[in-house]
């Protein structure tokens, strides 16, 4: 980079800097920013719920809530496991894509499924201050 | 290379109950009956959740829980007395799911009776349940022991009659265990007063033995495992000198002891349900005394269900969990510490793995 | 070309033996896909244990007729079964109720026989010995006699157990059976190589997506157990998959009835079960008399399976296609037949595709064996 070019870099990340009158560096965030990342994430656990109890995940009008209401004995603090059902070593999301396919009757959902997430987040949230004990049977 | 006998099963043996007694002081069967055949058992299904699809389709894993525990009860040897059906034989009460239920359960060669569960109930309110099976609350004696059933799903006036905008919404609600949208269990002041002059008219040393759906206890409000007028309605049985509560819509073997009153919980046979305590965001009463189930594989669909025999000996309950796919349990009463124990896991270190990893 | 192969077979198992004098106690090294084999403490290997039980494993002098040994249905040019026969022939070409298992990796079981009613190897050969449809012997006193005066044999004894004359009894005849039998361990299939191995071209594509249908919509591996370091393809327990007993399951509670009104002993049980073809449906509840195990049947090992037609018991399903259809069905063999009422609640319909099916038996054609590679040309799977 030239000098003149890196000159007019820096004068506008100052002017950046002072946007608002007050000092924004991007490596601090406030706790206005933590409540609204909180309540974002609140959303997905609250749309995990709704597909814990929905009678449509599967093919067969079974409910995750049936078996684990409050996500009850689904032991997300255990998980990455060797998962008996399934042979190997998986992540919690493939033991929910186990149940989709298995008691559900459902097709298993892809990966990056954003339903996935959203089932992780509710279990994991209301089994929320249980130590982690990773690979527990 | 001796040519041996093989062993037996406790509860096909024709003493079935008296093989558990075997197991207790002599002392304590003298005090038994003298005439052993006062003993008697009878069998009990209970939670079956039949689940209509659509059409003719139901939600199999639970019609094949349902039609196995019928065919394992009519192998029975000797054979029951008769069978209770504990409650939640419907899913969400529709006529066709009490049909289909009704109809498996006609494959059972003895005498049934039923008691309602929530399920059954809160559509039509157990009028259709009614035509099918009878009374929702009833008594009867059977060789010495006065027999309550009743009618412990109930629920608050309000909450029933007018909540709800529909009958199927009103089921729907009440039909997920953790909805907060529930509301608490109850036997009621109409039944309590009834049961009381039922129970007027017997003895203080006649065994009794109560059915119901809830668990006449307060174990967990936020799944119902809950009546809220449970003190009132063991306040009704402790003048009496043996009294056995069986009790069905938890899905787990649970008990306990109350004074003189101990209770029994039966198995579905359509899911297990997670012991109270494995949810940690709530606290719960589980009875110490339960020696938790085998935690279920759930590739098998029955692991962790199963039905029961059980043996009445001298008016106290002996509990044979029949369970698929584990070694089955017995629960019953202790005469020499008063109350309900597992014949085998009762101690601390006589746990296995698969009770305590939960 | 055969003969040769075969003792090509035969000597791989002696090298196999040989190594095992190195470290008595730990053995060689598993296969690959196999855990160490477990060895029982009283009973040793050494090579001359293993050679006096091949000796014996063919011996056909202990039979009525001379013409049966354990061979007869456990051959090793068939995999160590008798394939393609439904239910094994005993002397005088009587029949039995139930298919020959293969003896290769079956000291990976802990019990023997289909309904586990043998806690061991050992004991497992005593049995055929006396069964009037098997060997047929009223006891075992013809075969001791013969190993306590044929002189290789006494020479033999001697020297593997240090015994003689009237010392010599079935425990060391059965001891030395089961030490051959342990020798049959074979892993390193393909599906070894490319699962455990890392190989990646080991299995071909069609065969990868059978690995996959197998772990996943299958449900095959919750009994036909496969792990992340070693695959026994079995859980060593007993299911009722709907094979046999649908035939008989409008009886069931008549036969069940009579069966425990009979209270057999263990030998009565060891007979009827393989002479009585509706008696020997109830599968393991002719042991334990538990109703759980009505028609239950002991999960067997896949390794090699493609050699081994046909399959089941009762050897009722001629190719593995027709294997898995009733699989597919949920546990009939016709579509729509009646579901019997104690079906394993492991089973159910799978709702798979013809080419899902046809990719699951190329998985399992890929479960043989180096050392038995060379029969599979024999073998039609369709």
């Amino acid at each position: 980079m030239s000098r003149k070019t890196m000159m007019a870099a820096g004068a506008v990340v100052v002017v950046a800097v002072f946007a608002g009158g007050i000092l924004i560096l991007a490596d601090e965030f406030t706790e206005k920013d933590q409540k609204r990342w909180q309540d974002e994430f609140m959303t997905v656990v609250q749309q995990g719920r709704e597909l814990w109890v929905s009678a449509d995940l599967g093919t067969n009008g079974v409910a995750c809530a049936q078996c684990h209401p409050n996500a009850a004995n689904t032991h997300p603090e255990t998980y990455p496991k060797f998962q008996q059902q399934l042979g190997r070593v998986v992540a919690l999301r493939d033991m929910i894509n186990w149940c989709i396919q298995q008691p559900l009757e459902g097709e298993p959902l892809k990966l990056d499924d954003p339903r996935l997430v959203a089932m992780e987040a509710y279990a994991t949230y209301e089994r929320r201050g249980v130590p982690l004990a990773p690979g527990k049977h | 290379m001796s040519d041996t006998r093989m062993n037996r099963r406790d509860f096909i043996r024709s003493a079935g109950a008296l093989g558990v007694l075997s197991a207790l002081p002599v002392t304590t069967v003298e005090l038994a009956f003298a005439d052993p055949q006062e003993n008697f058992t009878f069998a009990h299904i209970s939670d079956s959740h039949i689940q209509h699809i659509k059409g003719t389709e139901f939600v199999r894993n639970w019609d094949r829980g349902l039609i196995r525990a019928v065919a394992e009860t009519n192998l029975l040897l000797p054979k029951p007395d008769f069978v209770m059906f504990g409650g939640d034989l419907a899913q969400l009460g529709t006529k066709a799911e009490l049909d289909h239920g009704a109809e498996m359960l006609s494959e059972l060669k003895y005498d049934i009776h039923c008691v309602m569960g929530e399920h059954d109930y809160y559509l039509d309110l157990g009028e259709y349940w009614s035509e099918l099976f009878g009374p929702h609350y009833y008594s009867w004696d059977h060789k010495g022991v006065h027999f309550v059933v009743l009618n412990s799903i109930l629920t608050y006036d309000q909450w029933t009659y007018e909540r709800w905008p529909t009958a199927e919404q009103r089921m729907l609600e009440m039909a997920g265990l953790d909805n907060p949208n529930g509301s608490p269990f109850m036997v009621g002041e109409k039944q309590r007063a009834w049961l009381r002059q039922d129970l007027a008219k017997v003895k203080k040393d006649t065994p009794i033995v109560v059915f119901s759906h809830s668990p006449i206890q307060k174990i967990y409000k936020g799944w119902n495992f809950w009546t809220d007028d449970a003190e009132q309605v063991q306040a009704l049985l402790q003048p009496f000198n043996d009294v056995s509560v069986v009790y069905g819509h938890v899905h787990q073997i649970q008990y306990n002891q109350i004074g003189n009153i101990s209770f029994y919980a039966v198995m579905a046979t359509a899911w297990p349900w997670p012991y109270p305590q494995s949810y940690a965001q709530a606290t719960s009463n589980l009875p110490k005394l339960t020696v938790p189930m085998n935690r279920a594989d759930p590739f098998f669909e029955r692991d962790a269900t199963g039905w029961q025999s059980i043996g009445v000996d001298s008016g106290r309950v002996a509990m044979h969990y029949n369970l698929y796919n584990n070694t089955n349990r017995t629960v019953a009463f202790n005469r020499e510490t008063g109350r309900p124990e597992d014949t085998v896991y009762q101690t601390a270190d006589s746990r296995i793995a698969p009770q305590i990893h939960y | 070309m055969k003969k040769l192969l075969y003792s090509m077979v035969l000597v791989a198992a002696f090298v196999c033996a040989v190594g095992l004098t190195a470290e008595k106690s730990a053995g060689p090294s598993p296969p690959l896909g196999l855990p160490p084999v477990p060895y029982p403490e009283d009973n040793p290997q050494t090579p001359e244990k293993v050679a006096l039980g091949d000796k014996l494993f063919n011996d056909t002098r202990f039979s009525t007729t001379g013409e049966v040994s354990c061979a007869t249905c456990h051959a090793v040019e068939k995999a160590f079964t008798d394939s393609p026969l439904s239910v094994s022939e005993g002397i005088n070409k009587l029949t039995g109720t139930r298919n020959a298992p293969t003896v290769i990796n079956s000291v990976y079981f802990e019990t023997m026989f289909w309904d586990g009613r043998s806690p061991s190897l050992e004991d497992q050969a005593l049995h055929p010995f006396v069964n009037p449809v098997e060997m047929g012997l009223e006891d075992h006193e013809p075969i001791l006699k013969i190993v306590r005066s044929d002189p290789e044999y006494v020479k033999a004894f001697k020297t593997v157990f240090g015994k003689t004359g009237d010392q010599v009894t079935m425990t060391e005849v059965t001891q030395a059976i089961a030490a051959f039998e342990r020798t049959q361990v074979t892993g390193n299939s393909p599906f070894d190589r490319f699962y455990y191995g890392g190989e990646e071209d080991a299995l071909t594509e069609q065969q990868k997506r059978g690995l996959d249908l197998f772990v996943n919509k299958g449900r095959c591996v919750s009994c036909h157990v496969v792990e992340q370091t070693q695959a026994l393809f079995t859980d060593n327990r007993f299911h009722n998959v709907g094979v046999g007993i649908n035939d008989i399951q409008n009886d069931v509670p008549e036969l069940a009835t009579a069966f425990l009104k009979a209270d057999l002993t263990a030998s009565e049980v060891d007979v009827k079960v393989l002479t009585d073809k509706r008696t020997s449906e109830l599968g393991r509840f002719a042991v334990t008399r538990d109703f759980d195990d009505l028609g239950a049947i002991k999960t067997p090992t896949l390794r090699n399976v493609a050699l081994t037609a046909p399959f089941m018991h009762d050897g009722s399903l001629k190719t593995l296609d027709d294997v898995m259809v009733h699989y597919n069905n949920g546990g009939v063999t016709n579509e729509g037949d009646p579901v019997n009422d104690f079906l394993s609640s492991g089973i159910r319909p799978l709702d798979l595709t013809d080419e899902e099916i046809d990719d699951l038996v190329a998985f399992m054609e890929g479960l043989t064996s180096p050392e038995f590679a060379h029969l599979a040309e024999n073998v039609d799977t369709k």
